[in-house]
């Protein structure tokens, strides 16, 4: 009995080490899981970026109709104020989990990866739509004035003075945000998708070594080291 | 007349900044406003050109109105009647991720007024004429506040405008900077430039305008020539108003 409590909370020096062949293995191993993670993170940053300025300017969309009664109502900025709402409000995990369980009861019957993809891109671009959306809350009003004086019409404004600055503002939400998702791609493994996390934890139970979880951490590091690199290039390239 | 403006009138709520303001200006006049704030000078100004929407009254620009009695013309034609005038900003308003030859070409290549080469040609022309031709390429966080305005004068000239509106170019300067711009305010009305100029700078509208307007409390008080203006004042209000002035001028 002393025995076996011994070993739950003092684990056997074994049990931590491994060998270097052990070591590769373990690299080859996990790599394989890394398909899935890095291949749903640039799918989701593809699509969710996008959508998200779409979001944006449906939120600050004036588009107005006024009812009979004579009350005002914006359809495209309600519509994206409560889907952000949704978004925001809600789990990730949850949504995840909404999306492959929840849908085919209303005939949208998805694959894991599909279903991930779809949730994580909506949630994504959920938070995106608020990032550019402060981005270009931050503009100051004279810029559309000087535009407007110098003749530029509305579309011309958004492409050439609106947007520049808003992504200049909005360069380290989006670092913070694509760094997270990186780290949220873990949440796949409740569907049963083979990513990074799913390798380890299954590699940890069949060695019965908790190694793979200290050389997982490494390798989500340095996925997000290399990514920060890329953004601060990215931020002083737009510095002015 | 280049700007007829009838009986305009502008409320913020139940603020009333401007209660009916008639005047004109004749093509080559410089005409310096000037008043307390809050006398509605800038709405006035800036309702010229499109910033602020008037609630009643009339506005023409070279004979063609784009409001008559509070109703606007469509957007595509008002965009083309005000395509003849430009504006100067207190703040300057560059464009500050373009350097300073993209803030001024970027407007007329994108309507395609002129090709890239002509714009560039007369942004070099016209940088010269400022005095910044060494700048073509700087941005405008590495310029000094007279820099910026006098390349934000630069840029409203792109597009060879009937008319220039300033909105006190000088007051977000330091005070050894104002020179400089007002040196180029003064080449532009020896060029016969058209300016309604808002400005709390008295030596400018002494001494550089054809008419002085003394707004206040939303209304023109007085419309004169500045000599009638600054040597015998025959209105109370702006008689405070130039002792104010003279001895804040004094102080400093």
């Amino acid at each position: 009995m002393v025995q076996y409590i011994d070993n739950i909370f003092y684990p056997k020096t074994e049990a931590v080490i491994i060998s270097p062949t052990q070591l590769i293995n373990t690299l080859k191993i996990l790599s394989q899981g890394l398909g899935i993670t890095i291949s749903l993170f640039f799918i989701v940053i593809f699509l969710s970026i996008p959508l998200g300025l779409v979001l944006t300017f449906m939120s600050n969309s004036k588009l107005g109709i006024r009812t009979r009664r004579g009350a005002e109502i914006y359809p495209l900025r309600w519509l994206a104020r409560g889907f952000v709402f949704l978004m925001r409000g809600t789990p990730l995990m949850l949504q995840l989990l909404f999306v492959y369980f929840g849908l085919p009861y209303i005939g949208i019957v998805l694959e894991r990866f599909p279903a991930a993809c779809v949730a994580f891109v909506l949630n994504y671009a959920a938070y995106f739509c608020e990032i550019f959306r402060g981005g270009i809350k931050s503009i100051d009003p004279g810029q559309y004035e000087a535009a407007q004086v110098l003749g530029l019409r509305k579309f011309a404004t958004t492409i050439k003075i609106v947007l520049p600055q808003m992504i200049r503002v909005a360069i380290p939400s989006v670092c913070n945000e694509t760094v997270n998702l990186i780290k949220d791609t873990a949440l796949v493994t409740t569907l049963g998708l083979a990513d990074l996390m799913h390798m380890t934890k299954s590699l940890v139970n069949s060695l019965a070594n908790v190694t793979p979880f200290a050389v997982a951490a490494v390798i989500y590091m340095v996925l997000i080291f290399g990514l920060s690199k890329i953004f601060s290039i990215l931020e002083k390239k737009t510095t002015y | 007349m280049m700007i007829q403006v009838n009986n305009i009138k502008k409320a913020f709520g139940d603020n009333r900044v401007l209660r009916g303001v008639t005047f004109g200006v004749e093509r080559g006049e410089i005409i310096s406003v000037i008043g307390p704030s809050g006398s509605g000078k800038s709405t006035m100004l800036r309702s010229l050109i499109g910033l602020e929407r008037i609630d009643d009254g009339s506005i023409a620009v070279n004979g063609e109105k784009f409001v008559d009695n509070g109703v606007y013309v469509k957007e595509r034609e008002m965009h083309r009647i005000l395509s003849h005038s430009g504006m100067v900003f207190q703040h300057f308003n560059l464009f500050p991720h373009m350097s300073v030859k993209k803030n001024m070409t970027c407007a007329p290549v994108t309507n395609r007024l002129m090709t890239r080469a002509e714009a560039e040609e007369k942004c070099h022309t016209l940088l010269a004429k400022v005095g910044l031709a060494d700048k073509l390429d700087a941005m405008p966080s590495s310029l000094s506040g007279g820099q910026k305005q006098r390349v934000a004068i630069a840029r409203a000239l792109m597009t060879n405008p009937d008319i220039l509106l300033f909105d006190e170019p000088t007051s977000a300067l330091d005070p050894e900077l104002t020179g400089e711009v007002l040196e180029v305010m003064k080449q532009l009305a020896a060029e016969h430039m058209t300016m309604i100029v808002v400005t709390h700078e008295m030596g400018f509208a002494r001494y550089i305008s054809d008419r002085v307007i003394f707004m206040d409390q939303g209304v023109i008080a007085v419309d004169e020539k500045p000599e009638e203006v600054f040597a015998h004042p025959s209105n109370a209000r702006l008689s405070a108003f130039l002792g104010a002035v003279h001895t804040k001028e004094a102080a400093n």
